[in-house]
Parts: C-alpha cells; sequence; structure tokens
C-alpha cells in the first residue's frame, strides 16, 4: 500500500536526517545518522559506549546482581535490535538522570549525551527496519464523554450523560479512553438500556410520561454580588443561568428558593430587591424580595448566633422563614434548549462602616446579612404541565428530514431516515440488513401508535448496536499474524474524529472515507486543520487537557475553609476557565507546546486577577491579560493545576513535584517502598523545622533519595504558591526558600527559575506532551516500540517550533496511527 | 414521585416536594412485601460487604482480650448494641502484592493480587460477592448490587503502576470483568425499580418486553460481528455477552415478579450533600434492596482507596490518606481513628435497622451476614498483614457472635472468604491464596 511505503521511507528518512534537521548540538554526536558501511569509526564509538556502560552501569546492573531486573554486561550495545525493550529502558532513564543513582559517579553531560544519541539511533534504525506499528483493541467502547458527543452529533440533542451512565476508570496514565479499561459490566449495559430510551425519546419530541423537576443548586459560596454570566443581562448580579431542555412545547413552572442560614432564616431580606426570571433573554417575571418584614415586629437581635430560645416576634419569624414561598411562576415554552436567567438586578452602592473580613465557618452559617444581597439557592424547572405538541427542535428536525402522509410513503421515509442516522451512528456505509433489523423496531411500535413513535423506537435499538457502543476495528482475513497492515479508511476517520473532536466523524469526513478518498496525505492533512479549526475541538481540551493537567478535579478539590477563607466557587470556576482557555489559545493560534509552560499571557477576570495580584481588571469577562512579572505564565502559574497538586491546608512539593516529573518530563517516579520509616518531626536539636527541611531529610537518606532527589526541587521550585494557587513569600513556619538543585547539577530559583531550566532544552517537554497526546490518540498504553515514533514526531516538529499542528499532524501520519499489527 | 398504579396529575407533582433526598423510613413498609413469606424455611441468607480505605488506626481497633471475654475498643464502641451479634478476627492476612493500595481493594474479596498493568489486560480473581451472586442471585431480579460513597469523575492516576480499575471496586465478576461501584443514589434506586417512573405493574412489564426485545436483537447482532473475531478480542464480546445474557435474566425474573405491589417511594434526586447524609441514604437503599429481595448480595465501597476526603463534619480538616500516614506518631493515630470509629458507628446505626427489621421468623440482621473491615492495618506501612474485620449478623442460624477470634500467624484472608461462601450455603473448595476453610467457632 502507497500509504505505508510512504510511512517506511518517511521514518527512514528521518533516520537519515533528510526531514529532521537536528536541534542545536549540545555535546550530541555529529552526523549521528551514519550509514554502516564505513566501520571503523562505528566500531570505535561502541567500544567507547561498552566502556561507559561497562564503568558506571555494569556494578549494579549485571548478571549475578540483577538489580531492577537488569543484566547490563550481558546485552550487546553494537545489535541494538536485539534487545529494543531494554535498550528503551535505558535511554529514558539517562536522560532523565536518575540513572546512575544520587551518590554514585556519573559519566560528564558529553559522554552521557553521545550514548543516548548513539543508542536512539540504533533504535530508531532498528524501528524502521522492522515497523511495529502496536494493536489496538478490536472493540474499543466510547466512553461517556464520547457517548454524550456522538449522540449530540447524530441527534442533534445535548443530554447530560453524566446523570445516565457511570464514569469510566481511569488507567495509569490517567486517561479514560484507553480501550483495556473501558469494560462492560451488566450495570453498564442496563444504563445503556435506559440511556437510549430517555435519549430517543428526546429526540423524537416524545412528551415525557409525567411531568419532572429538575433542580439546578447554587453552592453557598459561589458569591452573588456581581454579574455572573455572560448570559445574564448588564447590571444584573448573582443567579444562575441554566441551559435547560424543555421537551415539548407546553407549560412550565419555574420555583425560586433563596439561601438561608442554618437556622432557616433567609438571608438579606433587609432591603427590597428585584429578582428576574428570564427565557431567552426575554423576562417573564419580576419579584421583589426583601424589605418586606412587618414594620414594628421586632426582630430576632443581631448577635443571635443560632442560640434557643431566643426569637423574633412571630410575625416576624413568619417573613424570614416563608419570604420565598410564592417565588413561583407558570409560563409557556417552546420545546428545545434555551437559556434560563435567574438574577438579581444589581443595586449600585457601597455599605457604610468598617470593612467586614469574608466570613467562614460558623458565622457565615448563622449570618442574616439583614442588609446585605438576597442569593439565590436553587431553581427548580418543573414541567410539562400542558403538552401542546413536539415542537420545533433541532433534533427533531435532523431526525425528521422527510414528513410522510401516510402509507408506502411512511415506510419510504422510515427507510431513508434510519439509513441516513444509521450510517453516522454506525460509522460505515450501511447494508440493507442493518436496515431491516431497524424497521422491525420501527413496525413494532408504529402499528400502536404511529409514525414518530416508529422511528423512535427503532433509533432506541439504534443506540444500543454494538457497532454503536464500540469502535470496531477487524483484522482483513488474508494477512499473516503479527504482521502490519495499514487501517481502512472508515477506520481512520472514527481515529480521527474520536481524537479530535471525541466524537463520530462528521458527513464530509465519512464520505471521503467511504470514496476512499481519506488515504491520501494531502486529503488527510486538510481534514485535520479544518477538525482542529472546528469548535468541536473543544473536547481536546475538555478531555485531553482536562486528564493531563487535571484540571477535571477542580470541580472537586475542597480546599479547608479555615484555611483559606477566600476560597470561593467563583474561583473555583475561574480556575476552570483560565486553564481552558489558555490552552485552548495554544491550540486555535497553533502556538508552540512550549508556550503551554513558557507564555507571557493568561486568561483571568476580576475575581482571578485579585487572587493573582493582576491590577486593573473588573467585570466577570475573562479576557487575555500579558503577565508583567514573570511569576506566573504558563501552566505551572495557573490555580487549577496548584490547587489540584495541593491538600486541603497545605502545599506539597511532592505531588507538585511528581506532577512535573510525571506530565512535563515524561520521568514519572516509581512506587514508594513499603516500609516507609517516619521522618523526625523535630530537627537534630529538637528545634521545629519548616515544610521544607523536614522535606530535606528525604535526601540525606540514600533509600529515598533516588526517587525524592529529582523530584521534591521541582516541588520546591513552586512554594511561593500556597494550596489555592495564592503568591505567598513566607508559610506558617519561617520565609518560603523556593531554590532548588536537581541530581543533574541544575539550579534554579522560584518558578520563573523552575520555566526557564523546563524550556532551555524543550525536547523532553515536547516528547511528553507528544508520548501523552499519542497515547490519547490510539486509546492505549505506548509500548518501548512507540517509542522511535515519538522521537520521529518530535524532531520533525522543531522545524516548526514544536507546534501543536505538527505534533497533531506528526501523530496522525505516524505508523501506529496508520496501521495496526494483526493478532497472533 | 412514585406512585402506585397510576401517575399523578401533572399540577400536583410540583407543590412543595422539589427534589428530597430522603427515603421515608422504613418501618410499615413491610406488610406488602407478600414475597418475603415465600422464602425456603431454612432461612434466606443475605450478604453484606462494607470496606473502609486506607487501613485502620489498629492500636485503637484490636480488642484486649479474647473469645468471649473481651473488650470493645474504642473504634468498636459503636457495636456494643450489637456484641452478641459480632464477631470480631485478628490475625488474617491478605499476602503479599498487588500493590500497596492497589492490592488492598483488589485482594479484600478475591484472595488475589491484582496484574501489575497500567491498563492493558487487568486481571484479578473472581470475587466472593459475585461468586455468591451466581448462586443467590438465581432468585432475584438483580444478582447483586455495588455502592460507593465516592465517584469516579477525577482524573489522574491511583497506585502507581497499577490501573484505577483496581482502587475504584472491591467486587470482580470473573478474573478480567472489574465491576462498576455506583455513588448516585438516584442510579441506584433506578437500577433497583427501573425507569419508567412509575411502579404501575402495566408500564413496568411493557418496559422490561421492550428492553428484552432488544436485547435479542442485539445478541443476533454480536454473534455475526463474531465471526472472524480471534482469541485475542473475544475478551470484550464475551464481556458483552456476559452482561447481556445477566441483564436478559433479570429481565425475566422481573417479568415473573412484575405483579407484586411496589412501596410508596420518592425517588433520590441525586448525591446527598454531606458525607453522613449520603452514607445513610446507601445504607437505607441496602436496607429496602434486601427486604423487597431484589437482591442478597450487597458491596459497599465507603471510599476508595488513596481517599482524601476530609471529615470536617467531626472536627478533622486533613485528608485522610497523608493523616493516614502518621509515621507512627500517636497523636495522629488518635486523630485517624476518630475517622475508623465515625464510619463503624454509622455502619452500627445500618445494623440497628437490620436488628429492627422482620424478616420471616426473625428480624434481617438475624439471617444476614455481614462483613465489615480494611484490606490493609497499618496504615503508614501498608501493611498488608492482621487485616481489621470483623463479622456481623446472624447468618441464619450459622453465626455465634460475641467473640474476639485470634488466629495464628500467616492465616490466609482467603480462608475467611472460604468460610462465608460456607456459611451462606455456596461452598468452596479454594479461593486465592487459601488452605482451608477457617473456623469461626461457630455452629
Amino acid at each position: 500500500m502507497t500509504r505505508g511505503l510512504c510511512v517506511l521511507l518517511m521514518t527512514c528518512a528521518g533516520i537519515v536526517g533528510l526531514a529532521s534537521p537536528e536541534p542545536a548540538a549540545r555535546g550530541l554526536a555529529q552526523g549521528a545518522a551514519q550509514p554502516p558501511t564505513t566501520s571503523p569509526p562505528v566500531s570505535a564509538r561502541v567500544t567507547a559506549h561498552r566502556g561507559v556502560l561497562d564503568r558506571y552501569c555494569v556494578t549494579c546492573h549485571n548478571e549475578r546482581l540483577r538489580t531492577a531486573g537488569l543484566a547490563l554486561d550481558a546485552m550487546d550495545v553494537a545489535r541494538v535490535d536485539g534487545g529494543a525493550e531494554v535498550w528503551e529502558q535505558v535511554v529514558r532513564k539517562l536522560r532523565a538522570g536518575a540513572m546512575p543513582p544520587p551518590g554514585r559517579p556519573r559519566p560528564d553531560a558529553d559522554t552521557a549525551a553521545g550514548l543516548i544519541s548513539y543508542l536512539e539511533t540504533q533504535l530508531d534504525r532498528a524501528a524502521a527496519a522492522g515497523p511495529m506499528p502496536g494493536r489496538t483493541e478490536a472493540f474499543h467502547r466510547l466512553n461517556r464523554a464520547e457517548y454524550q458527543n456522538a449522540v449530540r452529533d447524530l441527534l442533534a440533542v445535548d443530554v447530560d450523560v453524566s446523570g445516565l451512565l457511570p464514569a469510566d476508570d481511569a488507567d495509569a496514565h490517567g486517561f479514560d479512553n484507553m480501550a483495556d479499561v473501558l469494560t462492560v459490566s451488566p450495570a453498564l449495559l442496563d444504563r445503556y438500556l435506559s440511556a437510549a430510551r430517555k435519549i430517543s425519546r428526546v429526540a423524537v419530541g416524545i412528551a415525557p410520561t409525567a411531568a419532572t423537576i429538575e433542580t439546578y443548586r447554587i453552592p453557598l459560596l459561589l458569591y452573588q454580588d456581581d454579574r455572573l454570566s455572560e448570559d445574564l443581562p448588564f447590571g444584573s448580579r448573582g443567579g444562575i443561568a441554566i441551559r435547560h431542555r424543555f421537551p415539548v412545547d407546553g407549560d412550565y413552572s419555574i420555583k425560586l428558593r433563596l439561601q438561608r442560614t442554618y437556622t432557616d432564616y433567609i438571608r438579606g431580606l433587609g432591603t427590597p430587591q428585584h429578582l428576574d426570571v428570564r427565557v431567552d433573554g426575554r423576562l417573564v417575571r419580576r419579584f421583589t424580595v426583601g424589605g418586606g418584614a412587618p414594620p414594628d415586629a421586632k426582630a430576632v437581635p443581631a448577635s443571635f448566633a443560632g442560640n434557643t430560645p431566643l426569637f423574633g416576634d412571630p410575625e416576624w419569624e413568619v417573613y424570614v422563614l416563608e419570604a420565598d414561598n410564592d417565588l413561583e411562576v407558570t409560563f409557556p415554552a417552546r420545546a428545545g434548549h434555551r437559556v434560563v436567567g435567574v438574577s438579581f438586578e444589581r443595586k449600585l452602592w457601597q455599605p457604610e462602616g468598617v470593612l467586614q473580613p469574608r466570613q467562614t465557618g460558623f458565622p457565615l452559617a448563622i449570618n442574616e446579612r439583614w442588609d446585605g444581597n438576597a442569593a439565590v439557592s436553587s431553581v427548580e424547572i418543573g414541567g410539562p404541565l400542558t403538552v401542546d405538541g413536539p415542537g420545533d427542535t433541532a433534533s427533531r428536525r435532523t431526525v425528521f428530514a422527510c414528513h410522510p402522509n401516510r402509507g408506502a410513503d411512511e415506510v419510504r421515509c422510515a427507510r431513508d431516515t434510519l439509513a441516513r442516522l444509521a450510517r453516522r451512528a454506525y460509522r460505515r456505509p450501511v447494508t440493507d440488513h442493518d436496515v431491516d433489523v431497524l424497521l422491525r423496531f420501527y413496525e413494532e411500535r408504529r402499528r400502536t401508535e404511529g409514525f414518530e413513535a416508529g422511528i423512535q423506537l427503532a433509533l432506541q435499538r439504534m443506540l444500543v448496536d454494538p457497532e454503536f457502543i464500540f469502535r470496531v476495528e477487524r483484522d482483513p482475513v488474508d494477512i499473516a499474524p503479527g504482521a502490519a497492515y495499514p487501517v481502512s479508511d472508515l477506520a481512520l476517520a472514527s481515529r480521527l474524529s474520536f481524537f479530535l473532536w471525541s466524537s463520530i466523524p462528521d458527513d464530509e469526513l465519512l464520505d471521503l472515507a467511504i470514496r476512499g478518498e481519506l488515504a491520501d496525505a494531502a486529503v488527510q492533512e486538510r481534514q485535520v486543520r479544518r477538525m482542529l479549526a472546528d469548535p468541536r475541538a473543544s473536547a481536546l481540551v475538555d478531555n485531553f487537557v482536562g486528564q493531563w493537567l487535571l484540571t477535571r478535579n477542580v470541580a472537586t478539590v475542597t480546599p479547608d475553609p479555615i484555611a483559606f477563607p477566600t476560597f470561593d466557587e467563583n474561583l473555583r470556576a475561574a480556575f476552570r476557565r483560565e486553564s481552558e482557555l489558555f490552552v485552548a489559545s495554544i491550540i486555535g493560534d497553533d502556538r508552540s507546546v512550549v508556550d503551554l509552560v513558557d507564555a507571557d499571557y493568561t486568561y483571568v477576570n476580576e475575581r482571578l486577577a485579585r487572587h493573582y495580584g493582576i491590577t486593573g481588571v473588573y467585570g466577570n469577562r475573562f479576557r487575555r491579560v500579558t503577565l508583567r512579572d514573570r511569576r506566573r505564565g504558563g501552566v505551572l502559574g495557573h490555580g487549577s493545576l496548584l490547587t489540584v497538586t495541593s491538600y486541603p491546608n497545605r502545599t506539597s512539593p511532592v505531588l507538585r513535584g511528581k506532577w512535573v516529573l510525571e506530565n512535563l518530563l515524561g520521568t514519572p517516579p516509581p512506587a514508594p517502598p513499603p516500609d516507609v520509616p517516619p521522618l523526625p518531626e523535630r530537627g537534630r536539636g529538637g528545634e521545629p523545622v519548616s515544610g521544607r527541611a523536614l522535606l530535606e531529610q528525604h535526601r540525606e537518606n540514600p533509600v529515598c533519595a533516588g526517587c525524592h532527589a529529582p523530584m521534591d526541587p521541582l516541588g520546591f521550585a513552586l512554594e511561593n504558591f500556597d494550596a489555592i494557587g495564592g503568591w505567598r513569600t513566607s508559610d506558617a513556619r519561617a520565609p518560603i526558600d523556593a531554590s532548588g538543585a536537581l541530581p543533574t547539577g541544575a539550579q534554579f530559583e522560584g518558578p520563573s527559575g523552575l520555566r526557564r531550566l523546563l524550556v532551555a532544552d524543550p525536547e523532553p517537554l515536547v516528547r511528553t506532551v507528544t508520548e501523552k497526546l499519542l497515547a490519547y490518540a490510539l486509546g492505549r498504553g505506548l509500548e518501548y516500540y512507540d517509542y522511535p515514533t515519538v522521537r520521529r514526531i518530535t524532531r520533525n516538529a522543531a522545524a516548526t517550533d514544536y507546534r501543536w499542528s505538527s505534533i497533531v499532524l506528526g501523530i496522525i501520519e505516524s505508523l501506529p496511527f496508520q496501521m495496526r499489527s494483526t493478532g497472533s | 414521585m412514585i406512585i402506585t398504579k397510576k401517575a399523578l396529575p401533572r399540577r400536583t407533582v410540583l407543590r412543595g416536594i422539589g427534589a428530597t433526598l430522603a427515603l421515608p423510613l422504613l418501618d410499615g413498609m413491610v406488610p406488602a412485601l407478600s414475597a418475603i413469606r415465600q422464602t425456603p424455611a431454612r432461612g434466606m441468607r443475605r450478604f453484606g460487604v462494607l470496606y473502609v480505605p486506607n487501613g485502620m488506626a489498629m492500636q485503637h481497633w484490636t480488642p484486649t482480650g479474647d473469645g468471649t471475654a473481651f473488650d470493645l475498643s474504642p473504634i468498636l464502641q459503636p457495636m456494643a448494641p450489637f456484641r452478641d451479634r459480632t464477631l470480631v478476627l485478628t490475625g488474617l492476612n491478605p499476602g503479599p502484592g498487588g500493590g500497596a493500595h492497589a492490592g488492598a481493594s483488589t485482594k479484600f474479596l478475591t484472595g488475589v493480587a491484582g496484574r501489575r498493568t497500567d491498563g492493558a489486560e487487568i486481571e484479578s480473581g473472581p470475587s466472593i460477592d459475585q461468586l455468591l451472586a451466581r448462586e443467590l442471585g438465581r432468585y432475584t431480579q438483580l444478582s447483586s448490587l455495588e455502592l460507593a460513597l465516592d465517584g469516579r469523575d477525577f482524573a489522574g492516576t491511583c497506585d502507581a503502576g497499577f490501573s484505577c480499575a483496581y482502587t475504584n471496586t472491591i467486587s470482580w465478576r470473573t478474573d478480567t470483568t472489574p465491576l462498576p461501584m455506583e455513588n448516585d443514589p438516584r442510579v441506584v434506586f433506578e437500577r433497583l425499580f427501573g425507569d419508567s417512573d412509575s411502579t404501575d405493574p402495566a408500564v413496568r412489564r411493557a418496559r422490561l418486553a421492550e428492553d428484552r426485545s432488544i436485547l435479542d436483537s442485539v445478541t443476533e447482532k454480536v454473534a455475526e460481528l463474531e465471526r472472524g473475531i480471534g482469541p485475542d478480542d473475544r475478551r470484550k464480546v464475551d464481556q458483552y455477552l456476559d452482561a447481556v445474557r445477566d441483564v436478559e435474566r433479570r429481565i425475566q425474573r422481573a417479568e415473573e415478579q412484575s405483579t407484586r405491589d411496589l412501596p410508596l417511594l420518592q425517588q433520590p434526586a441525586g448525591v446527598p450533600s454531606t458525607f453522613e447524609a449520603h452514607m445513610r441514604l446507601m445504607f437505607d437503599l441496602q436496607l429496602l434492596a434486601y427486604q423487597t429481595d431484589l437482591t442478597r448480595v450487597v458491596s459497599f465501597m465507603v471510599g476508595r482507596e488513596i481517599s482524601g476526603r476530609t471529615y470536617n463534619e467531626i472536627g478533622i480538616p486533613d485528608a485522610h490518606h497523608p493523616l493516614s500516614h502518621h509515621l507512627d506518631d500517636p497523636a495522629k493515630i488518635w486523630t485517624m481513628s476518630k475517622i475508623n470509629t465515625f464510619h463503624v458507628s454509622l455502619f452500627a446505626e445500618f445494623v440497628d435497622k437490620m436488628r429492627s427489621t422482620e424478616d420471616g421468623d426473625g428480624s434481617l440482621l438475624d439471617h444476614s451476614l455481614l462483613l465489615y473491615g480494611a484490606g490493609m492495618s497499618n496504615s503508614n506501612a501498608h501493611a498488608p498483614v492482621n487485616l481489621p474485620v470483623m463479622l456481623v449478623g446472624g447468618a441464619a442460624g450459622g453465626l455465634d457472635g460475641g467473640r474476639h477470634l485470634t488466629y495464628p500467624e500467616d492465616t490466609p484472608m482467603a480462608n475467611l472468604l472460604l468460610a462465608i461462601m460456607d456459611k451462606l450455603g455456596v461452598p468452596l473448595e479454594q479461593i486465592g491464596d487459601s488452605t482451608g476453610t477457617l473456623d469461626v467457632l461457630s455452629v
């Protein structure tokens, strides 16, 4: 196949250096990719490398001791292809500077670099001679996010699948789209059946059997003093903007509940405030809350502090306990997704008197904020109370492309509709048999309930089909076991769309694949660029980045409210948004991957800017700011990452160091040993020591130092960021010392020093990103035979300064993406 | 809101109900449940597992004294009213391997250390709750129920070198199929009572028939797909088919029992906001499942291994996992033991409800066997020896409580797993590294 040959040629060309200019030499052996004909220089070098191994490695890694299962004296360094798996491990350790371990003699930088370069060249050459694309799973189940997107793109309906399907397990790489861990259990299948029913009914617009209530809660710590969303009007404050799906045309009702103290008194009722309910921007109802206490009724004392049996007058009590009983409105709505906006009208006055600190804990729980702002605690949207019809929704328009009259018309329309949808759902051309299977269900329901209900049952069957739920890749029949073959165009279309969009291919991509045109490299590149520019590529940010940068965890971290009283839900939301916008800008502007770590800008709104100490930013809207001081910049300065790598009440240099090692340098530390001895709490003289000094003791113990010496300093450099990402110059015990030194000798100070270190030699960073992205794209963990691919992609991307699109295109063109090994 | 027989008029639904979370008290529901009377005369046995993560403060767990004359330790104090139904076991070993935390949760019910893998080819052994479910589940709609309090919506890795699949569950249906543990009470409710939004038998029957016909069609499709699939690729397909068969069986059972009246129930709206409320609600659902005989096997993970949950409600703002690395500091050990005691106290509430629930000629507690424990003992050292475990319940006359039993060193935990199988009437020769059935000095 042409494509396979091209891949081979490109790989060979890469080795010989045609397509891959080497980065500026830093002691790397010149002309590393020599053809093997000129013997004397090669064997002299080989002898030199053998000498290096014998001198620095074989003392521990020999046949007799077999440290870590490695016997390097028995391996032949002249014939690297014989032990590629082991040599790849050696290269990883050498690149990380993890071996030889601290305290043992190490070769100088040039010698080590020479050995690494030699090994890598030999490994790449061996890979080119015997390409191994690896084997992806034959039945790769869609994970929950992919299922949700597939339903969205197939039926034009946004259903929150997190309530319908369980979350998926992540593998050790931290990604939840890895085929191996995507198992199927009876409980899951049960949920698929149930989800298919619900989704197909929603898509077709069948009225629910009963009215239901959807409750949207607003967390207590989301401060409602300012405008909270772009979907709420200017001049509003607080409340919530909900994207709600109204299943059918009809009457619905909205009920609001206000925020209360723990003794159930509603907050902020001292002054009248307007509370508006809007649907798609149109005002449905304006309520007035507050200011309605009976004038002579005595209130409970302001220093009430929840102590029974103190009460106010009964009339006052009734008012303050029941003022939100009537915040209910019934209104007609049209089917589809609509934005329901609940907000207060903002009053522009400031409280007089001494500014109070923000309250947390018990004071917050009991404070009625009589003269302050009322707040919304929940919005319940119920209905449909009456059903006027299925309405005209995007999903109905998508499903019902024809509207038959009766009889033969109906069958033909049903056939066409189901064939069209099944083609997208199964990601391949459909046969008559496929459509017949679905038609059986259509006929059965149509008999009792009509055309639309028939289509609904057929859709329900379609959504449970294994070819919808699984991505199926089968070996061609006539190929020997263990051989490599190019994946089919249809498989490639799915690989592309699930990689870049976490969803099914659209019609354009599918058409190209069916016509057999997707094999062409130029066509693929055009499609990739189109797909990266499409809004659906936000899935890459949500899923790849959300897991790689752990931004998904921002939703569930719980910083200790006593230690961090300023942490609120506004900040939590801002953390998430900053990281999303930042990475989206790297992808959207096609910037260098290195900018992920070394950018001079970020995205903030007023809340986040205040947290970071950036002045002059007002309002809830996120905007890009250039960072004047270089404390922050890149993901290492993002509140999201800094918070998820901390404990609730303190930072952890170990967790942060581990994250950097795993996700930026690609050298994750091994598991801790089983019997970790206790660290003494106090120093030698019995004095209390700082957090940092305690951890320093890791390095005095050689058992611990092996892992902690390369790990802790990376975390120390970030100690100026507290456990919620704010800047500090001292912790509870001592001024912050953010200097660090690695076993390789590198020294740095503070986050800017760490950043400089990481980008001085960007290759490890780019390689790590490439590795993670490749594993995510393939849906399987990487094996030793994939590392030559990673090296090649990184080398080629250097020509464009490691732009994001180069990495992505490199992955798409690569051997494991384009080809597959047959089973044994 | 779910009402038997017919749906409420739409307007009524909205009045003042909102989305409440608590189930009503369960006394008074039993009269409607005629199925309970149909049990075999021997006594219908239930099995429950409650797993707590991050080990235990052993200094405050292990009772002093042996046999019947033992003192309840501080952590076990809440079990005082049920002393006569409690067997505390000391000295059982799960065996080495499988990772510090991944091994703890994986070996607890399987006796087999999980294969060290990032994700490819996860493998352990079948767990006893699933082995029991294969037998006891023949009589119930659901063969088993797996509950948890931690969701799986988080990114990142779990135990180094071991896929998160190992720490996310304690139940393994087969050696390659870990079962998801559900933490959303609403979903558990739907699993028990279906998603028909109605307990009207006719509606439910129609729903079941629909699902059955869809599954039949799907099975045909899988048979077509299976042609030309090599042995390497069979695993997922087999999992899928196994799942289909299980759901079909459940549907069949549900159809047979569909004339039964179900009690008036409110469906929980979602995950409650506090740990206590969440745990109590899950216990209520477990109790309901036993009472309605929808299942006889329930496993419940209070927390995932490496859980970093904080327990501010009892005054502990530190994350559980780092706190469990107490460095042998007595003050920290005592603090951690308060978390352990908190868990036991919530469990004791559940045991109390089991005791007050009628079940044929006794109480639910009389006819159940509950296993409570952790997969490691000394959390600081991730010690896979001397697990903190206790058996609670009467096991339909098979268990004599009120004792603290200490076993010799090297007694495998797997021997206890065999003893449990034996007590529940499903004897097994061997599991994991077992060397024989443990003698729990009971009937």
